[in-house]
């Protein structure tokens, strides 16, 4: 059984390491969801639902409600501007191919802050982007762009886009483009062939892309924190207020607990969904 | 058939999107103005008061020490982890292992910051340097698996074979067959971890302490309370350090795997 | 019958190399009509031009009288099966085949009368439900004929359709696409680098060189006169003759002086003046090979030779043939094989004749076609007379 000694010798480190450190950390929000603070800004003895119960108020119900349309706004605009772009690469000669991909991964190696700074002084009062409308008339001199749930949309679609075009464009360089040729040929117009044969064509990439986007979405904390304002807060800038301002520990537990509930849901979907279209592949391949 | 002119134009449209705040950054940073709707004339006095500043050298020190570290370990144990998985993929230890290293990709940083920050907090180790090296490595492992297991895929394992067949021990044919041809893949995810460390800022705020800031740390301090202007200057510095690490490593990679498929 | 699909002076460039260059074609209405040379010949470009994925550089297409040079190849009554079919990975067979028409939005009931119908004509009733990963390559072929034959279209561009398939399939295919285009009666274009493909389907051919179209015929005319050497090159294999006219005898026939060999008698189609040089073709086949001296007939020219290789095929032999500065090639078709009294071995002395009919001089000759021919097996056996 030399092999799987070898085998544990080689995975015991990870696993070691991401059990310690993943595991039992995400099983304890769970727990300490149901402890009480203490007066130290630590955890208390006991048990108590006192805490989740806290979540049920209004305020905590349109936070989770603005967390989620922002997400899937996002998720949506960022889409819509990465399928032509995924695609556009995609068709390019080969050795333009590199070039347009490294420019799209330039911006991710850049500082993430760095990034959401720049937008902050373009949004700014002050700021080019605010003097531009003003000056074509499209807003007063009153408005505020920062400080806007509009502005953390524009911002998260501005980081998450690269993501968003990588796995459409991986999907969409494997695609075999004379289909959409057949599909012409067959009378669809280019709309209908875009719709019925390329995108079924790269719906991996599609939803992988929906996933890369959507998830960190929702554990959004430095963009509606820097751009958002009170009006543009979601539910990471409340887990960050309850660690740093009110030291609340059980509380932002609580309210992490939901946050990893409702990142599990697309995940789940997605398996399920895609373990049913395997399962009807196979009943098809066993027909006679 | 006339192709559609629309996901052209689109893509114009998203590239310059995609650069325009930063350029305009880069032009901010060389502009003596207070705001930066103005331009002033060239100057490069935002980055002479960048140099005098005490807190961001310490700051730096701070992101180099950690980055260093946490590149050397989960190199080992990321590409210790993606053999695993290749190897012996189909057990059932590996799928939960899978699990386990997918999982840092997909959490949001938050949930990780706040379950890190948790577990410090109930165990009661101080927070620090200490805490922010343990969580950077939880997540820059999983990254370096997951590149240096892209690089195993195309990896021809009959060479393995090949070498033990010429008398090479278990452990020669790993240290002068397998590792050496894994090179561009574990380059590849030491960047990778690297330039996650130095960039991480959610994580690390969540479980930093007093004395151990990092540069990001400073950036979002500088950001909130005071001095945006010298932040072009320091992100325009950054910007190019990074850039060149890229460009770098990518003209490496290609000549490296290059050199591989001729071999191979 | 008048031209239907019509090409007229048609050009297409990618960068730096010239595809099709100024090719004017007319084929006729119901017409089995291909395409035939060798790879980056242009053959693909024209199709591609005809269905619409390509748009000319210069020229203009033509289909039952219409331009339809501009029309994208949603708009055009021209269907394509590709060399790769082209199914729609996530559609059933039947979906695949019913796609054009539910493009068009035909009621539902229409549609599924005709799919039916359909995958009665390609006998693929109870396949309909499969992906079309799990069919055999065959079967791919047959749906990608049914999916572009249900839009009827007024043309069907066929591109290597059968090269996928493997030798007997690829035969077996072949009569099947003849029953079809005798049932369906549309007009197919169809574009092959494989001759024998395009010998047994076509009504006419054109041969197509360097984005040019070297000859236009049917299949027996382009075999037995080709016009250039590349046409009697490429179809087929041929041995060519490089002289000049020495005379001519009446309207028929001329007499060529060609160094190293006797006069050689040819049938003459064209207008010549003594001392103009002229190539000459002539077909392995048509040259019979015997030890002795045959009994002399007119209008036959008669060569001696030595044999320098034997290359025994099977169904005939092919002999090697040094005569004068030549080295000529005979396929001999042999009734009793090993009863032959007198077998023609290597380095036997022989004679080898044609009949003036069976040699064609060409109009056009190009060096390099040369290449093209069988090659005589330079360093096989010994050499002869040092040479």
């Amino acid at each position: 059984m030399r092999r799987r000694q070898t085998e544990w010798l080689v995975s015991l480190p990870t696993l070691a390491w991401l059990t310690l450190f993943v595991v039992i950390p995400t099983l304890l929000v769970f727990v300490i969801a149901f402890r009480p603070a203490n007066p130290y800004g630590g955890i208390g003895r006991g048990w108590t639902l006192d805490t989740i119960r806290a979540l049920a108020t209004p305020n905590y119900l349109l936070i989770a409600w603005r967390t989620l349309w922002i997400s899937l706004l996002t998720t949506a605009i960022c889409l819509l501007l990465a399928l032509p772009a995924g695609y556009t690469i995609a068709r390019a000669p080969e050795r333009w191919r590199n070039r347009l991909l490294l420019c799209v991964i330039i911006p991710f190696w850049t500082s993430f802050l760095v990034r959401v700074f720049a937008w902050r002084s373009l949004l700014h009062p002050e700021g080019p982007v605010k003097k531009a409308l003003e000056a074509i008339g499209l807003v007063g001199p009153e408005a505020t762009l920062l400080y806007h749930p509009a502005a953390v949309v524009l911002v998260m679609v501005y980081t998450f886009l690269p993501f968003t075009i990588l796995p459409i464009y991986a999907a969409a360089e494997k695609f075999d483009f004379r289909l959409v040729e057949a599909a012409r040929d067959l009378g669809a117009r280019p709309f209908q062939s875009f719709r019925k044969i390329f995108l079924p064509g790269i719906r991996r990439g599609v939803v992988t892309a929906v996933l890369v986007v959507f998830i960190p979405a929702l554990g959004s904390y430095i963009i509606p924190d820097l751009v958002g304002g009170p009006s543009g807060e979601m539910i990471g800038n409340k887990i960050a207020q309850r660690v740093f301002s009110d030291r609340n520990l059980p509380h932002a537990s609580a309210l992490s607990a939901v946050l990893v509930l409702a990142v599990l849901a697309p995940l789940v979907a997605v398996l399920v969904l895609q373990r049913k279209g395997k399962k009807s592949d196979i009943i098809m391949g066993e027909a006679p | 058939m006339r192709r559609s002119r629309f996901p052209i134009a689109m893509t114009a449209v998203v590239m310059a999107f995609l650069y325009l705040p930063i350029i305009i950054l880069i032009l901010n940073s060389f502009n003596p103005a207070r705001f930066s709707s103005r331009w002033e004339g060239f100057s490069l006095v935002w980055y002479a008061k960048l140099f005098e500043s005490p807190e961001i050298w310490q700051a730096v020190r701070n992101t180099l020490i950690i980055a260093v570290s946490v590149t050397a370990v989960s190199v080992v144990l990321g590409t210790a982890a993606a053999y695993a998985l290749h190897r012996f993929g189909a057990s059932r230890l590996q799928r939960v292992h899978y699990t386990l290293i997918y999982q840092p990709l997909v959490v949001p940083e938050i949930l990780m910051g706040i379950s890190l920050l948790m577990t410090f907090v109930a165990v009661g180790v101080p927070l620090g340097l200490f805490t922010i090296f343990l969580a950077h490595v939880t997540f820059c492992v999983s990254y370096v698996a997951m590149t240096v297991l892209g690089r195993l895929q195309d990896f021809d394992f009959s060479v393995i074979e090949a070498a033990r067949d010429l008398g090479a021990s278990s452990w020669q044919s790993t240290r002068k067959i397998l590792l050496p041809m894994l090179m561009p893949g574990i380059v590849a995810g030491a960047l990778l971890a690297f330039t996650l460390s130095v960039d991480d800022f959610v994580i690390t705020f969540f479980v930093a302490g007093p004395g151990s800031t990092t540069l990001p740390l400073r950036i979002y301090s500088m950001i909130k309370y005071g001095a945006p202007p010298m932040i072009n200057a320091l992100s325009t510095l950054l910007l190019v350090v990074t850039l060149t690490a890229v460009l770098l490593s990518q003209r490496l990679a290609n000549r490296r795997s290059g050199a591989v498929k001729s071999t191979g | 019958m008048a031209e239907f699909l019509e090409f007229r002076g048609v050009s297409k460039r990618f960068g730096t190399i010239q595809a099709v260059s100024d090719v004017s074609l007319e084929i006729k209405k119901g017409e089995f009509f291909s395409l035939l040379g060798p790879s980056g010949c242009g053959k693909t470009t024209m199709l591609r031009v005809a269905a619409g994925f390509e748009e000319p550089d210069a020229g203009r297409v033509f289909l039952d009288g219409q331009d339809i040079t501009g029309l994208p190849p949603d708009k055009r009554k021209v269907n394509t099966i590709f060399q790769s079919y082209a199914l729609f990975p996530h559609m059933t067979v039947r979906d695949n085949i019913a796609f054009g028409l539910a493009i068009a939005k035909r009621p539902k009931s229409e549609i599924r009368t005709e799919v039916d119908r359909m995958l009665e004509l390609i006998r693929m009733a109870d396949q309909a439900g499969k992906k079309p990963d799990q069919l055999s390559g065959g079967q791919k072929q047959r749906v990608a004929v049914a999916r572009a034959l249900i839009n009827k279209p007024d043309v069907l561009l066929l591109d290597e359709p059968l090269a996928a398939l493997d030798l007997k399939l690829r035969q077996k295919m072949l009569i099947e696409l003849d029953i079809i285009h005798d049932e369906v009666g549309i007009t197919f274009l169809y574009v092959t680098h494989d001759q024998a493909e395009a010998m047994s389907l076509s009504d006419r051919i054109a041969v197509m060189d360097n984005g040019r179209i070297e000859q236009v015929g049917a299949p027996a005319e382009i075999y037995e006169s080709p016009r250039t050497s590349f046409v009697a090159a490429f179809i087929g294999d041929t041995n060519f003759l490089e002289g000049r006219v020495h005379d001519c005898l009446d309207r028929d026939y001329c007499r060529l002086a060609i160094a190293g060999l006797p006069e050689i008698f040819c049938f003459n189609d064209k207008v010549l003046q003594p001392g103009q040089p002229i190539y000459l073709s002539i077909r392995p086949e048509k040259i019979h090979i015997s030890h002795d001296r045959p009994e002399e007939k007119s209008r036959r020219n008669y060569l001696p030779g030595i044999i320098e290789d034997v290359i025994y095929l099977g169904s005939n032999t092919k002999y090697w043939v040094r005569v004068g500065g030549y080295r000529i090639q005979v396929l001999r078709q042999h009734d009793r094989y090993f009863l032959d009294e007198k077998p023609l071995r290597w380095k036997d002395e022989c004679w080898i004749w044609w009949h003036a009919d069976d040699g064609f001089m060409l109009d056009h000759f190009r060096k390099a076609d040369e290449g093209l021919l069988a090659v005589p097996p330079q360093s096989v056996g010994e050499p002869i007379n040092g040479k």
